[in-house]
């Protein structure tokens, strides 16, 4: 196999006649573009896919394997293997990363009669896996209905926010199910589609462990079996032969691998021991990118903003000074983000209260309209500001943050502190341990400023309703806007799609001329993958296992 | 010496409870709490209050402190609040990993360090002693981690080899399972192998000093009778209670170690377990840990008590 054409990006040596060539039809595919817009193929070229092999890439340890008890990531990505959600985001190498369109999964297809209500039919003939207590038996609505009723009540699922809308959920017959909203929400499908806690699962299950705590409850219609858990060292899974999405997964099983040193996981991606890179998302670090690329060319790079912003400044509104606009928008023109990307992440972008790796729904800076001179660094600018608003000599106040989101984040913080020095605010920095931080200072309890990522962005309603809306508890700049209410709202009612971006759109600029939240950057990643690894395209969501079924090897 | 390890075994008593009250209570202290934690970002106030009653953890503190010491008395440590399954069965899975990590880097540093030592001794300020001396002070200043680090990175980009770093289980593949302990051992008795090298040449200089020993040559014992019999008999008794010190030691960078090479011991699950505040198996880790050191230490002084008869009659 001649890898080297396979793979344009790997291309080494080039001729003059080939930079010609790759010039001209750079021009015509540009000058069709109006005209025509191709899928583009984000991933690895695919090819026929091939059966067989078992892809070995890094995982991580879940603290436990029940969806409805945590919001953990760490949990939610090892049962995408497992499990099934009713709808999904899809998968593939035709998938740009950083969009997230919802297709059907378990329902193949779903209507809404009304504002406040939506049925979903399900797919016929879906086999739960041969396990027991299920032994194989097939998907019917009761168990939709089971799954939503235990994420609506089940004592302590964080996730329950996710779902507040919905009244109840109803068996119509044994494939249609309807859930019945309290008041018109029109993310719901977008919701239901997020690869956190909504996997599908059966009563007998939680009747006969109890909970859903223990691997060996782990028992869905997913593309893979859980066969095998060993702490802190990994997760195998076999092919499940009677998955429901006809010839998935390609690959005989996964052995999802705990990888808790950068440096191990870098040798073994390096040495071929594992079949993606090493970092979360299957991903190289930035600090490692370049030195990678040049030992190992042959390797597959992909490179995209990630839909978190890592570190955004929480100031507390309700309370002076940060109840001043002014006091909000000179902080935010004295922070150099440019500069903190440099310094910190290497690479990445500025970015509005939508992370710029959710590329559907997020603005670039320059169209935030006036909010955007905001984003500007202008130490000057800032320092008026503040005078204008009664602190010509600047003022103390302390910063929280925490050490559990790793050392990037401290060392942003330490420079937004000398960046606020500057202009005369003196932070103190308050280093809380994470569950100390999670149990104050995300739910809002911290005075002065706070400084941490904010949740990863799959539709935008999440972390905008979720940041801003006076009633909820990741609220945690404690904002009480009703201007800012009264758009969140209504764009939970907007049906027509067009519209609701506009008013996602206005809410982003309304937002940044604001400066409730002094958003920084979103970190560039680059996924990478060996090239024998098809029909793969990275993507920052938890599905790991949906991408793993629609990959082969091809080795 | 049946009174002298009676003795020792009645203040082990004390020491145990007091080890106990500290593991209960300083897990405690660290800001942070179990319920918020599994609760995470968003807290139901009645959710709260309701799993804290179900685990336990609305009594007063004494009595969760009696109610667990309790417990531990009846072989039972418990279950861990996130996975509930039982603290001894993930301690019996972990511990024989650190072991066969602690005993193999023990024997790494024993092995490095007493017959180097010695050998820097008995060639005092020559070549091999400047050699051995410079040799050390370099194992002992290049930290665990760092030399862990470049044993797998450099390899890698150099050679595209690296050592096997996924666990593989001794009834898998034996020599697998073998190989990857090899260098996590190496690396983690390098430093303290060092630290008993330099010890023992420094004893050992000593003791060659003394009369006995020039009586010994002058007797005309050869080379090996009298550095082995007579020397280090003599200048191993305060290496033996550097090596107990330095288990306790080694027990500590199993951590690194685990956390580099992808073993899944001791380390690597108590640090996971006091990041998600699971008292009982911080506290079953910890207890077993303390009681191991003291265990240890006890069989030093006991080691001691036979190598020096004086010991037990003081």
């Amino acid at each position: 196999m001649n890898r080297q054409q396979a793979d344009p990006r790997k291309s080494q040596g080039v001729r003059r006649r080939d930079v010609l060539k790759a010039g001209l039809a750079a021009g015509v595919t540009l000058s069709t573009w109006p005209l025509h817009q191709p899928p583009a193929l984000w991933g690895a070229e695919a090819g026929q896919p091939k059966r067989g092999g078992i892809l070995r890439v890094r995982g991580i340890d879940p603290p436990h394997f029940d969806p409805h008890l945590t919001l953990n990531f760490k949990t939610h990505t090892t049962l995408s293997f497992a499990y099934s959600t009713l709808v999904r985001y899809r998968v593939g190498a035709d998938v740009r990363p950083g969009t997230f369109t919802v297709e059907p999964h378990l329902a193949e297809r779903w209507e809404q009669p009304d504002d406040t209500t939506y049925v979903f039919h399900l797919r016929q003939g879906v086999k739960c896996h041969n396990k027991p207590p299920l032994n194989g038996r097939e998907l019917v609505a009761d168990d939709v209905q089971f799954t939503y009723d235990r994420f609506l009540t089940e004592q302590g699922n964080p996730l329950r926010f996710m779902l507040e809308a919905v009244d109840r959920v109803e068996v119509v017959d044994r494939y249609t199910v309807k859930f019945v909203l309290k008041e018109p929400f029109v993310w719901l499908v977008n919701v239901l589609a997020n690869p956190v806690g909504t996997w599908i699962i059966a009563p007998e299950v939680v009747q006969h462990f109890g909970d859903l705590k223990k691997p060996e409850s782990v028992i869905g219609t997913g593309p893979f079996l859980l066969e095998r858990y060993e702490p802190n060292v990994k997760t195998v899974f076999k092919r499940n032969p009677d998955y429901f999405l006809k010839d998935q997964p390609y690959v005989d099983g996964v052995e999802w691998l705990v990888l808790d040193d950068p440096s191990t996981g870098l040798a073994m991606y390096r040495t071929g021991q594992i079949d993606c890179g090493p970092a979360g998302g299957w991903s190289v670090r930035q600090q490692d990118l370049e030195a990678l690329k040049k030992s190992h060319p042959n390797l597959v790079y992909q490179d995209y903003l990630s839909n978190v912003t890592g570190a955004v400044i929480y100031l507390r509104t309700d309370m002076p000074p940060f109840n001043d606009v002014r006091v909000r928008r000179a902080i935010s023109m004295a922070i150099d983000r440019q500069g903190i990307i440099e310094a910190v992440y290497i690479r990445g972008e500025p970015t509005p209260a939508i992370a710029r790796g959710a590329t559907e729904w997020s603005l670039p800076i320059d169209q935030l309209g006036e909010g955007a001179r905001y984003y500007q660094y202008d130490p000057k600018e800032a320092r008026r500001l503040l005078a204008e608003a009664g602190f010509a000599k600047g003022f103390k106040a302390p910063i929280s943050t925490t050490n559990g989101y790793g050392p990037d984040l401290l060392d942003a913080v330490q420079l937004v502190q000398g960046y606020l020095k500057d202009v005369g605010i003196e932070v103190e920095m308050k280093l809380q341990e994470y569950g100390a931080y999670i149990g104050t200072t995300f739910l809002g309890k911290f005075e002065g400023l706070a400084m941490g990522p904010v949740s990863i962005t799959w539709e935008p309603d999440s972390v905008l309703y979720g940041m801003y809306a006076p009633d909820q508890p990741r609220n945690s700049g404690h904002v009480n806007d009703p201007k800012l209410t009264a758009m969140l709202k209504e764009q939970r009612r907007t049906k027509d799609l067009e519209a609701r971006k506009q008013l996602i759109f206005d809410i982003q600029r309304y937002v940044a001329t604001q400066q409730y939240y002094v958003y920084t950057n979103a970190v560039m990643v680059t996924g990478t993958w060996q090239p024998y690894v098809k029909n793969y395209a990275p993507n920052p969501s938890f599905d790991f296992g949906g991408r793993a079924a629609a990959l082969w090897l091809d080795r | 010496m049946r009174q002298y390890v009676l003795k020792r075994l009645l203040l082990v008593m004390p020491t145990l409870l007091l080890i106990s009250i500290i593991v209960f209570s300083l897990i405690r202290l660290i800001p942070g709490d179990v319920v918020v934690l599994m609760f995470e970002e968003k807290a139901y106030a009645k959710d709260l209050d309701a799993l804290r009653a179900k685990l336990g953890l609305d009594r007063p503190l004494y009595m969760q402190y009696f109610s667990w010491v309790g417990q531990v008395l009846q072989g039972n440590f418990g279950e861990s609040l996130w996975t509930k399954r039982p603290v001894l069965e993930e301690i019996a899975r972990r511990l024989p990993i650190t072991l066969e990590l602690g005993i193999m880097g023990i024997t790494v540093a024993l092995c490095l360090g007493l017959p180097i030592g010695v050998l820097a001794a008995i060639r005092q300020d020559t070549l091999k002693d400047y050699t051995t001396r410079s040799a050390a002070i370099v194992g002992l200043s290049v930290p665990a981690f760092w030399k862990a680090t470049l044993v797998i990175v450099l390899p890698s980009i150099w050679f595209g080899w690296a050592p096997p770093l996924q666990f593989t289980a001794f009834s898998v593949n034996p020599w697998q399972h073998l190989s990857q302990f090899i260098l996590p051992a190496i690396i983690l008795g390098i430093a303290p192998g060092c630290g008993i090298m330099r010890l023992t040449r420094a004893l050992m200089l000593e003791v060659l000093r003394q009369d006995y020993i020039r009586t010994a040559w002058s007797k005309g014992m050869r080379e090996p009778r009298v550095v082995v019999k007579h020397a280090l008999k003599n200048a191993i008794i305060p290496v033996v209670t550097i090596v107990g010190i330095q288990i306790a030691e080694i027990a500590g960078g199993t951590v690194i170690m685990e956390t580099i090479f992808g073993l899944p011991g001791m380390g690597r699950f108590l640090v996971d377990a006091a990041f998600q505040r699971d008292y009982p198996v911080v506290q079953g880790v910890n207890l077993l840990i303390a009681t191991t050191i003291v265990v240890v230490n006890l069989l030093v002084d006991m080691t001691y008590a036979y190598l020096d008869p004086r010991i037990r009659y003081q």
